[in-house]
């Protein structure tokens, strides 16, 4: 942290003289504290899983729900502040709502991540805010089909096939990566459902320590008629008991090739979060 | 525009006619409370109309609030429910302030006749009636202007048919008109408060004339009594015709 | 002192000149708000029966005499056991129409039982259009309609009207406008009081609803052919049909209808 003391990382409107943002940089700092959040693309949909951080026994299990809904379409996962998160829902409600009150139909989602990346950049511009503490994965089916974004605190956004943030992002991507190598021609949601469980899972393994609960919500165009839904009772179960049953396959190819040590490995987690530049 | 006159000027004015929406109607019903010595009723027809129209044969404008208050406003209907909701809000909001304490049926009055007059100039176009015990134990009503203007009575009849069964229950309950017999019209016949088997046979007599005669009287008779026991409902069919 | 009417509460002209509307911001004209119907949509009829309720509404969106608009939704389904059916203005009916889509997708936001035990119920449905009705007329700016929310709640069917001036009312048949004179009674002939209601099956009720139908397009100026009907049953949930027409009509009567027209006799 060669930035601590110059003073240039206590304003937001301040570049450093080698053209950084150190606020930014921070709230980054936050998401890769997060539980691990992840979204992927299919044929037919999005689907979203979270890992929820057991931090205390006294929770309620399946009742502290973190996956929202922005519109009926529309789902959103994320990693970092949670309060940041929901303030970010919040906003991305108002946005949809006015604009089918504007223009008489669902706002399409890249429409919509636009107005999402322009809202949390402005919050990179002003010396008397701070950047949001979050990357949300959102996405759903509009008129054009699937999409599947993920936006940073600095307000870029990517559209993906396959999308991870938090705390097990590197793990979690390499699996979506083998996954979709797997699959050149994509998945359909109910596979999705299943490889999200696991992902979660695997993603898990470095945090062995702290018990979690996996959460799971989708949008299909054949499964919940275009609209975002939680998948909950068997589905879950299945997705669960999948995850779980290829856990313990996997302890015994012992194929760890995915590094664990985060905090040496900052500099590298930038490069491979923003790919294309 | 249009060029108007008044009855009681020479001058001729041009000045644009208000054509505004009315946001009154007319439901129709009546309703009928009286006090007994130890009990209190408050009765009301179910027929709910709009002009020759007959809504509905049954919807009920006699609510118990609790804390053994009956109320009913008869009038404009919406109005008339606008009205119950905000004082059984009010009882509630009392109960709160106030560590559960039961709301006494002259603290029920005058908050309704804040509620009324706090309309003043957009009133409520209802005719309001409460009735329940009082701190003794005695049966009372209270009855309202659509303003707020009140006063505790043994009976008052409201809406449509109040002037067809007023008369009635002035003879009948406080004995108005009625003289001792052989006095030759000279000692009036004293007051003496009734049972509750009395007062149930007047209030159904009094609707089954009110039917006869009124076009939005009818179709069922609804009854709350309140006692020392609680509030009690009856039912009674009237003509639908 | 000037005892006109219309000079009451105005300072005489004679000792202060002229009034000045401007004073206190008086506006020389009255605020406007709506104070007529435009497009307007007619009747919508309704029924319970044993298992559910019916309700039907037809597809015209007349401007004044003119048939305007030929292919009107007036029936709109809120979750998956409710109906709302409206008469009167088209726009304000559009209006209600927004409100009920962000209503359901309000209830969306942060619940995972939206499909289930929290999914919107007819009864919350209509205590809503109430008090938004009610606000409205009570602002001096209604909104133009009459409307009919039908549906089943708790295993029981559920059916009660809501109209401009916020007048509430439920019945086992309900019907606006037109329909409150021609299709209410004939409907009563099925269910005329609350115990009836058990006594009647889907067909019986859904006969009498088409009967009104064709009722009210001999006899409504205002009214089309086309026309929509729900039904939401218990057991077989919400089902809507937006292409049915009045079938099986018999002019013959027409010519015996005299006293119009050119005919001499």
């Amino acid at each position: 942290m060669t930035s601590i003391g110059t003073g240039y990382d206590l304003s937001n409107s301040v570049f450093s003289p080698d053209g950084r943002i150190f606020q930014v940089e921070y709230a980054n700092k936050a998401v890769e504290n997060g539980a691990t959040s992840i979204g992927i693309k299919c044929t037919d949909g999005v689907v979203f899983a979270v890992e929820k951080i057991i931090s205390s026994k006294l929770l309620v299990p399946k009742k502290n729900v973190k996956i929202q809904v922005i519109d009926r379409h529309i789902g959103c996962v994320y990693s970092g502040l949670i309060p940041d998160g929901r303030h970010l829902v919040n906003r991305g409600r108002e946005e949809s709502a006015n604009f089918k009150k504007v223009y008489g139909q669902p706002i399409g989602i890249p429409a919509f991540a636009d107005r999402i990346g322009q809202y949390i950049q402005a919050y990179t511009l002003y010396n008397s805010v701070r950047p949001f503490g979050v990357s949300a994965i959102f996405g759903g089916i509009d008129s054009e089909g699937p999409h599947l974004y993920m936006v940073e605190p600095n307000g870029a956004f990517w559209g993906y096939k396959g999308a991870a943030t938090g705390k097990g992002r590197q793990s979690a991507k390499a699996e979506l990566e083998k996954l979709f190598n797997e699959h050149p021609e994509g998945l359909t949601t109910r596979q999705a459902l299943k490889e999200a469980a696991r992902i979660i899972y695997v993603a898990h393994e470095d945090n062995k320590e702290k018990g979690f609960e996996l959460e799971l919500s989708w949008c299909s165009e054949t499964e919940t008629n275009s609209l975002h839904k939680f998948v909950t009772g068997d589905l879950l179960e299945e997705a669960n008991e999948h995850a779980k049953r290829e856990m313990n396959e996997g302890d015994d190819s012992d194929d760890e090739d995915v590094s664990s040590d985060e905090d040496n490995n900052a500099e590298q987690d930038r490069d491979g979060d923003i790919q294309l530049e | 525009m249009s060029t108007i006159a008044s009855e009681y000027a020479n001058e001729v004015s041009n000045t644009p006619i208000e054509h505004q929406f009315n946001p009154y109607s007319d439901n129709g019903g009546t309703i009928l409370g009286i006090a007994g010595e130890d009990f209190a009723v408050l009765a009301g027809d179910t027929r709910h109309t709009t002009d020759y129209s007959i809504n509905s044969r049954y919807e009920p404008k006699v609510f118990d609030c609790g804390d053994d208050i009956i109320i009913s406003a008869n009038g404009f209907a919406a109005d008339g429910e606008a009205l119950v909701k905000r004082f059984k809000n009010s009882i509630k909001w009392y109960h709160f302030d106030n560590n559960d304490k039961k709301l006494a049926l002259s603290s029920a009055a005058r908050n309704i006749q804040h509620l009324l007059y706090g309309k003043r100039f957009f009133p409520y176009y209802v005719h309001t009636i409460i009735a329940g015990l009082d701190e003794e134990g005695k049966g009372a009503v209270y009855s309202f202007d659509p303003v707020g203007s009140y006063e505790r009575e043994f009976c008052r009849a409201g809406g449509a048919a109040a002037s067809l069964i007023m008369p009635f229950l002035d003879n009948q309950v406080n004995f108005k008109n009625q003289y001792t017999p052989d006095s030759n019209g000279k000692v009036k016949r004293p007051f003496k408060h009734l049972s509750i088997d009395e007062v149930i046979k007047l209030v159904r007599d009094a609707f089954t004339s009110a039917t006869e005669r009124h076009i939005h009287v009818g179709d069922g008779l609804e009854i709350l009594i309140v006692t020392k026991e609680g509030v009690r409902k009856e039912f009674y069919e009237l003509k639908r015709d | 002192m000037n005892h006109d009417p219309f000079a009451w509460g105005r300072p005489s002209d004679e000792t202060y000149g002229q009034y000045n509307q401007a004073i206190a911001n008086a506006s020389n004209f009255p605020k406007m708000n709506t104070q007529q119907p435009i497009v307007t949509g007619t009747s919508v009829i309704s029924i319970k029966y044993n298992n559910g309720t019916i309700i039907a509404a037809d597809r015209l969106g007349a401007y004044g005499s003119l048939l305007r608009f030929t292919d009107v939704d007036r029936l709109f389904p809120v979750g998956n056991n409710t109906v709302v059916g409206i008469s009167g203005d088209i726009s304000d009916m559009q209006h209600i129409e927004k409100l009920l889509e962000d209503l359901e997708t309000e209830n969306n936001y942060d619940n995972s039982y939206a499909d289930d035990e929290e999914s919107l119920k007819p009864s919350y449905v209509f205590e809503y259009l109430a008090a938004v009705m009610y606000q409205r007329r009570s602002k001096m700016n209604p909104l133009w309609n009459a409307i009919v929310v039908a549906g089943v709640e708790n295993g029981e069917p559920f059916l009660r009207y809501v109209n401009l001036l916020g007048v509430t009312y439920s019945s086992p048949t309900l019907a606006t406008g037109f329909g409150a004179h021609m299709a209410n009674p004939l409907l009563r002939r099925i269910v005329d009081r609350d115990s009836d209601v058990e006594k009647t099956d889907l067909q019986t009720a859904k006969n009498a609803i088409l009967e009104c139908m064709k009722v009210l397009y001999y006899r409504d100026a205002r009214s089309s052919r086309k026309f929509s009907l729900a039904i939401i049953d218990k057991d077989q949930g919400l089902t809507l049909e937006k292409d049915l027409q009045v079938e099986n009509m018999t002019w013959d009567f027409a010519k015996d209808i005299k006293g119009y027209g050119t005919q001499k006799v």
